[in-house]
């Protein structure tokens, strides 16, 4: 006991005397040696709403936003319709048809999601209408398009500590949030995942569209691990919810 | 329904069918007709101890549209335009006649609804599935499109190839969440007995099993046993315990080969989900 004791002050010492070093080395990895990003994580931001800086409205919390420089370089053309997506928020974002939001939005819908790492390939289930993503990390290439998938086709590679996630193969239904922020299907996301201590992940996304933007732009946010003892993912069945009245027999329902 | 009219249905149900297929098949060339990778067995153990039984798995015989008389769609449709009976062994083993045992006003209430199946006038007459809900516990088990088994240290994940549904089955022994909470998959524990994985689930909405209208009710609570027999078969039997609707808890079988190993594709159901009306007899 007391030798345990010892050790336990040493590492504490240790890591508060070098703390860049101590963080390199307490970072959970695989047996490969890889960064391990198992785990429940989940966003703390307004990004949801709008990944630019915006003040609160009536149920809409404001904040930072997550957009580097918080200026997006739309095209002229596309800016009048961002603006317009905006006006019309409440009829035209695909998120109230309960669609699968697109990527990076899914990150940070502001629900928890849980990453299931394997060598060759990385499994994301989103609590959001229980959203599946699978990142290929074998070293194959993104399969000959044209492909339109609403989350896109995700492959992964590592560069040192830093998991580059390179996506492709969108359709040009999602958005990037509830203000009307928009893409073409010639959207080209590259996420970088990279553990800055056991329960954070500094999560790094560049957006690249030619027919939307002037040039690629960044998103920065961190995301959260749950610590919770005995934290699950629940379930947000979006489009489930208005068959409730109707499926499956619910006049069986006990009293609840 | 007359012939024409089963055959525009059937033309209508099959185009939906390929709406929701996986872009998997045309992008692997015809994969589901390789054999699976040879995997050891006895199966190796991973760090905490499973058996390790990761891969693509799908049934046999899979189809949603009867546990008592499961025949495959395609048979459903001859049988329908041919007016000839099929028998297909019922899945049911307990009890031994290989029927639900329903409460008398629940048995009526089945054939309702397979009668309301047949000829939908409402919406709510669709079955699940076709309107892309999360079909739960245990009948993810039983339909067609495979599932992927992903385990990581105390949980062993199921991914379905459809729907986007997936669940995380906690190993560790740690208690169901509150009982008030109804979840669409349910509430999962489960523990490995020897090659064999025991899962217990509660916590269920209620939900339609079959096409013909079989179902349970929320107060239902699944037992699951998946033996892994060897290293390309597994056994799955469920028993539904659901004194709501049933005279006695019943219990069924299924049996699921291993599938080639292959990158799973995005399924997106409910995002062409056509309007219910196109369903509706008017």
């Amino acid at each position: 006991m007391r030798g345990r004791f010892r050790s336990f002050v040493i590492l504490v010492t240790v890591m508060s005397v070098h703390p860049a070093v101590a963080g390199a080395q307490t970072i959970p990895r695989t047996a490969d040696g890889k960064p391990d990003l198992s785990g429940i994580w989940q966003t703390m931001n307004a990004a949801a709403w709008d990944i630019q800086d915006h003040a609160a409205q009536k149920g809409v919390p404001g904040g930072p936003g997550v957009v580097e420089g918080n200026e997006i370089p739309y095209k002229p053309e596309a800016l009048a319709q961002k603006k317009k997506n905006y006006e019309q928020r409440a009829t035209l974002d695909p998120e109230t048809k309960c669609f699968l939001p697109g990527v990076p939005r899914i990150t940070y819908m502001g629900f928890p999601f849980q990453i299931i790492q394997k060598p060759n390939e990385l499994t994301i289930l989103y609590e959001y209408v229980h959203t599946v993503r699978y990142i290929f990390a074998n070293g194959t290439p993104h399969p000959k398009g044209p492909i339109e998938w609403w989350l896109g086709d995700s492959r992964g590679r590592w560069e040192g500590d830093t998991l580059v996630v390179d996506v492709v193969h969108f359709n040009d239904q999602t958005w990037f949030d509830r203000a009307g922020n928009f893409h073409s299907d010639a959207l080209h996301v590259v996420e970088r995942y990279s553990l800055m201590d056991p329960d954070h992940i500094n999560y790094t996304v560049t957006i690249e569209d030619p027919q939307v933007f002037t040039r690629p732009w960044n998103m920065n946010m961190v995301l959260y691990r749950h610590k919770e003892k005995n934290f699950q993912l629940y379930e947000y069945e979006c489009y489930g919810f208005d068959f409730e009245k109707i499926y499956p027999y619910p006049d069986l329902g006990a009293a609840r | 329904m007359s012939t024409k009219n089963l055959i525009i249905a059937f033309g209508i149900g099959v185009a939906l069918l390929l709406t929701t297929v996986p872009l998997r098949a045309q992008g692997q060339g015809g994969a589901a007709n390789r054999p699976a990778a040879s995997k050891p067995w006895p199966p190796q153990k991973l760090s905490d101890g499973q058996p390790d039984v990761q891969g693509i798995w799908a049934a046999v015989n899979g189809g949603s549209t009867s546990l008592t008389n499961p025949i495959s769609g395609g048979e459903d449709f001859d049988r329908r335009v041919t007016g000839e009976n099929i028998r297909r062994p019922s899945r049911v083993i307990d009890p031994p006649d290989g029927l639900l045992p329903y409460q008398p006003w629940a048995a009526a209430r089945q054939k309702r609804e397979e009668s309301d199946y047949e000829h939908p006038t409402r919406p709510e007459h669709i079955d699940t599935q076709h309107r892309c809900l999360i079909s739960g516990i245990p009948r993810l088990y039983t339909i067609v499109p495979s599932f992927r088994i992903i385990q990581i240290p105390g949980s062993i994940v199921f991914v379905w190839d459809e729907y986007h549904a997936y669940r995380v089955i906690p190993l560790d022994g740690r208690p169901h969440i509150a009982s008030n909470v109804k979840l669409w998959m349910g509430d999962a524990r489960g523990h490995w007995e020897g090659n064999t994985l025991v899962v217990d689930t509660t916590n269920m909405r209620g939900a339609r099993l079959t096409y013909i209208g079989d179902f349970y009710s929320e107060n239902a609570h699944v037992t699951e046993r998946m033996t892994f027999v060897d290293a390309d078969n597994m056994t799955y039997q469920a028993t539904v315990d659901d004194p709501t609707v049933f005279t006695r808890p019943w219990t069924f079988k299924i049996g699921h080969r291993r599938r080639p190993d292959d990158e799973t594709w995005e399924s997106a159901c409910w995002e062409g989900n056509p309007d219910p009306d196109v369903w509706l007899k008017k």
